[in-house]
């Protein structure tokens, strides 16, 4: 049972004509799988090795360094929920809001919500410092989130 | 002061800002069209005269790095557009991004005929979803219009732009760490010799610039050299190593200050005119205690420091690692510096890449003295423990492959130099300012 | 010559050496302690421990030194460059990579097989700080033995220096290691299911400066301070791979590759390097053994060798036409000449033939690439002839008969009766006769055989001379580029087994010990092919007998 989709395999390859070397197109083929199963399989990672022509070593190595990526035990909920640490973000109340939001939905950073909706993770400045503390909704940013701003987005998820 | 007239942030907040079709109204596409109509070399000529420096950090002139492409290259030569923006308190290019993109994509095609590149590659950090829709739909708009493609504005200028987006490391900002990271491998920044203008993206010579670096190139080929040249502080004619710091700057304001956001003002504002005339100063009445004058690398600004005029030269002279990318947060004087430089050390040693060895394992241990001091574990030669730790990291003393750890170390180093007895008070009293809140964002 | 200057010592490089500063120190016999850097591998300057200070000597003699420190292996050295390693900068420099490293480092020493040939101890002793001022916890990493099937690691000994992953992809090109996460808390790891087994893994072992990666086959079992090493040659295949015997009370521990630019280079493969453990196997023949009727009548040196010397002149005086012998590829030169020389002088009508020569498939070329097209720069090969000297052998069989035969022709004649005596030297431990050569030999009236291993053949034999592995021999092995090396005898076999050499000395009437580089010379003079091994002496990396060497040193042998 393959894990990639003929789909996802034909999507990988066109993006073959943007760069001189298959290597490139890693980030975008784990952001690809990622996206759709909200996790990179060792079974997906195989065969993007093998369409790229890579060692499985080569794209797993690639994967793990950015901590973006998740493996089948330790799958995405629906949502992913960024809070920001860093420092405009700590001096306005970021570090508190994740504490608050983590009580409240009973997890620790980087864990999914029971119902697997919401995965809740501490997130490196966002770049939204102006609308500090700021929270990164999958791929929308939300500024200037209070405790109840950010309880009544994660709600409607 | 006379109010400057921003020309980066003109378009900004204007209904439909991101479209061609406003950007054309508004006279976009004119400098890249008066480009084409010069030899790539002349393009070069006008950014060397112009005194633009890179705003991504390091603040080198950028038409003397054009040149250091070898000269009759049979190509292909790159241009990696970094907007991969993880700077701590740095949001400038986000905002170019999502609110004028084409001003960006025009300076982007300038650049790549200037340097006879056919193909540039935008590095996007992950985090900037709005981003990438913004630049992916502008892209899209200039192929259909024919400002991208296989005859660039009928001049016959191949140029294909494509978007790459990042996963989420502060070290694809690095310029080999961004090519390494585009090429498809762990972002491990390359060792140097040999720079990227020799051998960069996949071994072929390579331009890496800046997003709000490619926007001024716009309006420097739109209104000329000598226009960016009025802007700003001239170079000291007395030091021929200073390059001066010319044209506007995008000052990202944020922290504890009443009006936090993008200010476009000449390079050379003092931190105390941001914070005061632009920021309406401190909430709730407080005072500054210190300021990061651009990026946490570069380290902080005390009290007594406001004055500091904020371009390439001050905050140098002010025991600070540079201006890097002028992102300018303000702390009060209710913040304990400890709690912030625990902040800093954690961001660093997180997001060290861990190749070599001073900065794998200095950051993380710099963090773990700061954790011990703030459980209330601390001792005084702790703080020269950590100076001496920031002292032997970073590729100005020579013992780190890139500049991540000098931007690692210059928090620490200004922070104990300057706050000192605030940090020795915090030691002897043994007090714990650990909340509860960080226990659970705990690396 | 371009001239270095290595803390004022000048150094006269070649003109057109590539020589980084450390290999530039190490001519002025100045050490540059380095972790990642390695002569085979890419440079990633990433340890940090090499850093020194560089400048120019200007032709007026004044030095302009750069104010920073620069990694030793990435900067190549030129005409006039200066080197510092020994100013307060870099001593302080290395003091702070070396409790870098330590910091997070378990205090394993006692435990670690590494104690003893351990860089992260020997550079701290010499250049460290020699106290730690981590008051924190420890960083604390998993072990993984499932690393490979010969490979364990103990990953918080790791310095990430890279050399491993490195070596994976680009001298075996199986990519099978990997860094996992970032920062510090990094490790070396492998993709979950696909270990790194592959015929080059041994090396990362070497390649690993500190106790990291192990070799299960090692693991706890010797200090290596108690090991004695010879140099010595692999004899798995044909390449034959520079190698370092260590062994302690005559127990062989384990083989190491060793460098040598004219046979190998720097390492080996797991084939030789874990294909010993026949040496002290319970096949070995313990002590020569004469037998009648199928019964054992004697078994020590002093009654049998007369008895063999005696039985073979006569079935050689007797009907020379119809005796055999067979030579295995596994033989040294020496062994060679003396059984053919001391055989060809009692009749030109003996028949000398080559023993079986096994080959395995076809050569193995590394780096492995991932679509399986063929590497575009040879790194490593593993011969598909499975023997050390089969041109050592050969040569010296074409000396005395002009033409060497292969071993089916004497299977051949034994079949026809066309033999009634028969000596077998065999070395080769997988050698195999097959039954109906066994079998046959019963039409022999005289077979002697000379092997290490007990085998249906030495069953059947009149004689069984107990002989040596090549572990425990001194002698000389030609490669297949013709590259003559030699092998020392670097541990005693079991029970009454002798070195071959010195059985055929004593059979063909030599007195006095047997020393092979006196052979050497003695062949060197006889054969012309073997003219350049006139020294005896085979230094470090052997001398090479092909055509063009030999023409060089024949013209040095012309009398002026």
């Amino acid at each position: 049972m393959p894990a990639l989709t003929e789909t996802m395999r034909e999507r990988i390859k066109s993006l073959f004509a943007r760069y001189p070397s298959k290597q490139a197109v890693t980030l975008p083929a784990l952001h690809m799988v990622q996206d759709e199963f909200r996790c990179v399989s060792l079974e997906a990672v195989k065969e993007i090795a093998e369409l790229l022509e890579l060692h499985p070593a080569e794209v797993h190595d690639t994967m793990s360094f950015y901590g973006f990526f998740r493996d089948e035990q330790h799958r995405l909920g629906q949502h992913r929920v960024w809070v920001c640490r860093s420092l405009s973000c700590a001096l306005r109340g970021g570090e508190k809001l994740l504490a608050h939001l983590c009580e409240k939905y009973h997890v620790q950073p980087g864990d999914t919500t029971d119902d697997g909706k919401v995965t809740l993770e501490f997130a490196e400045c966002l770049g939204a410092c102006e609308g500090a503390p700021c929270l990164l909704v999958d791929d929308h940013c939300e500024m200037n989130v209070s405790t109840e701003r950010a309880e009544s987005i994660l709600s409607k998820l | 002061m006379a109010a400057f007239e921003p020309v980066l942030l003109a378009r900004v907040g204007k209904p439909d800002s991101p479209s061609l079709a406003t950007y054309q109204r508004d006279g976009g596409y004119a400098a890249l069209k008066k480009a084409l109509a010069m030899s790539p070399d002349d393009v070069i000529t006008v950014v060397k005269d112009s005194g633009l420096r890179g705003r991504g950090g390091a603040g080198f002139p950028t038409g003397v790095k054009w040149t250091f492409l070898p000269k009759g290259h049979p190509g292909p030569i790159y241009l990696a557009i970094n907007a991969d923006e993880s700077e701590p308190g740095t949001f400038n290019n986000r905002i170019l991004m999502e609110d004028d993109p084409h001003q960006i994509l025009e300076g982007i095609a300038i650049s790549c005929h200037a340097i006879k590149s056919n193909t540039a590659y935008i590095y996007l950090r992950y985090e900037y979803g709005k981003s990438y829709r913004a630049l992916d739909k502008a892209i899209q708009e200039c192929y259909a219009a024919g400002i991208l493609g296989n005859n660039v504005m009928g001049s016959g200028f191949k140029l294909d732009v494509y978007l790459h987006r990042g996963a989420a490391a502060y070290i694809c900002g690095e310029e080999t760490g961004l090519i390494e990271s585009l090429e498809g491998k762990r972002a491990w920044p390359r060792i140097k010799p040999p720079f990227p203008a020799i051998e960069g993206l996949f071994r072929k010579p390579t331009i890496v610039n800046n997003i709000e670096t490619m926007a001024c190139v716009t309006h420097i080929l739109n209104r000329g050299a000598a226009w960016f040249k009025s802007i700003g502080v001239p170079a000291d004619p007395n030091n021929p190593r200073d390059a001066g710091s010319y044209g506007p700057k995008l000052y990202c304001l944020s922290g504890h200050i009443n009006k936090p956001g993008c200010y476009e003002l000449p390079l050379g504002i003092t931190a105390r005119q941001l914070i005061e005339e632009y920021g309406g100063g401190v909430p709730g009445g407080r005072s500054v205690k210190a300021v990061v004058p651009g990026g946490i690398s570069m380290g902080f600004l005390s009290a007594s420091e406001l004055d500091t005029p904020l371009d390439f030269n001050g905050p140098g002279k002010v025991g600070c690692l540079g201006l890097g990318t002028a992102a300018v947060i303000v702390i009060d004087d209710a913040t304990s510096m400890v709690d912030v430089l625990y902040n800093c050390c954690r961001f660093f040693s997180h997001e060290s890449c861990g190749q070599c060895t001073p900065c794998r394992e200095g950051t993380a241990w710099m963090t773990k003295i700061l954790h011990r001091i703030r459980s209330g574990q601390g001792q005084i030669r702790d703080l020269d423990l950590l100076l001496e730790v920031a002292n032997s990291m970073g590729i100005i003393p020579g013992t780190t492959i890139c500049g991540l750890s000098d931007g690692a170390a210059w928090p620490v180093k200004n922070a104990i130099k300057k706050f000192r007895p605030e940090f020795e008070e915090y030691i002897q009293s043994k007090r714990s300012t650990i909340t509860p809140a960080e226990l659970v964002s705990a690396h | 010559m371009p001239t270095v200057f290595i803390n004022d010592k000048p150094v006269e490089i070649g003109a057109h050496e590539r020589l980084n500063c450390i290999q530039a120190a190490q001519r002025a016999d100045v050490e540059i302690p380095s972790y990642c850097w390695h002569p085979a591998l890419s440079v990633v300057a990433s340890c940090r421990m090499c850093l020194v200070e560089v400048g120019d000597k200007k032709p007026d003699g004044s030095v302009a030194m750069q104010p920073k420190l620069f990694p030793g292996c990435q900067t190549p050295v030129k005409d006039g460059t200066v080197v510092i390693t020994n100013s307060q900068k870099v001593k302080d420099a290395q003091k702070a990579t070396l409790e870098y490293l330590l910091l997070n480092h378990p205090l394993d020493c006692p435990v670690c097989d590494q104690a003893g040939e351990c860089y992260l101890q020997d550079y701290s002793y010499k250049y460290g700080r020699g106290y730690s001022r981590l008051q924190e916890p420890k960083t604390l990493k998993p072990d993984k033995d499932y690393i490979g099937d010969q490979i364990t690691l103990f990953t918080d000994r790791c310095i990430m220096c890279t050399r491993c992953v490195r070596f994976t992809r680009e001298i075996s090109g199986t990519g099978e290691l990997q860094v996992i996460n970032r920062g510090s808390v990094e490790e070396i790891d492998i993709f979950p299911g696909e270990p790194c087994n592959n015929k080059l893994a041994g090396n990362v072992v070497d390649l690993c400066p500190v106790g990291a990666l192990c070799s299960k086959d090692f693991l706890y079992k010797q200090r290596v301070w108690w090991l004695k090493s010879k140099p010595s040659v692999c004899p798995d295949c044909s390449t034959g791979c520079s190698i370092t015997v260590d062994q302690n009370n005559d127990e062989l521990f384990r083989l190491k590759p060793r460098f040598n630019p004219q046979a190998q280079g720097h390492f080996m493969c797991d084939d030789g390097r874990f294909g010993w453990k026949y040496i002290h196997s319970d096949r070995r023949l313990k002590s020569p053994v004469a037998r009648k009727d199928g019964l054992v009548t004697a078994n020590t040196w002093e009654q049998i060798l007369p008895a063999v010397r005696s039985a073979v002149e006569r079935a050689v005086g007797t009907t020379p036409a119809r005796f055999a012998a067979v030579i295995s590829p596994w033989s040294t030169v020496e062994e060679a000449y003396l059984l053919s020389n001391w055989l060809k002088r009692q009749s030109e009508q003996v028949t000398l033939a080559m023993g079986p020569v096994r080959i395995v498939g076809e050569d193995d070329h590394y780096p492995k690439t991932v679509t399986g097209a063929p590497p575009s720069q040879v790194k490593f090969t593993i011969r598909a002839e499975k023997a050390p000297n089969r041109r050592g052998v050969e040569m010296v069989l074409r000396h005395f008969q002009g033409a060497c035969l292969g071993f089916d022709e004497i299977a051949k004649k034994l079949a026809n009766g066309e033999l009634d005596g028969l000596y077998v030297m065999n070395a080769d431990p997988r050698a195999t006769f097959d039954d109906a050569f066994v079998a046959n030999c019963a039409k022999l009236k005289l077979l002697v055989v000379e092997d290490l291993l007990s085998s249906p053949l030495t069953e059947r034999a009149q004689y069984v001379l107990a002989g040596g592995a090549w572990a425990e021999k001194d002698g000389t092995f030609v490669n297949h580029n013709g590259l003559a090396q030699p092998i020392v005898r670097a541990l005693r076999g079991p029970g009454d087994a002798r070195p071959d050499g010195r059985i055929l000395w004593e059979l063909s009437g030599g007195t006095g010990l047997f020393r092979a580089a006196m052979i050497r010379q003695q062949i060197a003079n006889e054969i012309h092919s073997f003219a350049p091994l006139i020294l005896g002496d085979l230094g470090d990396y052997g001398v090479s007998l092909n055509s063009a060497a030999a023409a060089v040193v024949e013209k040095q042998l012309q009398p002026v």
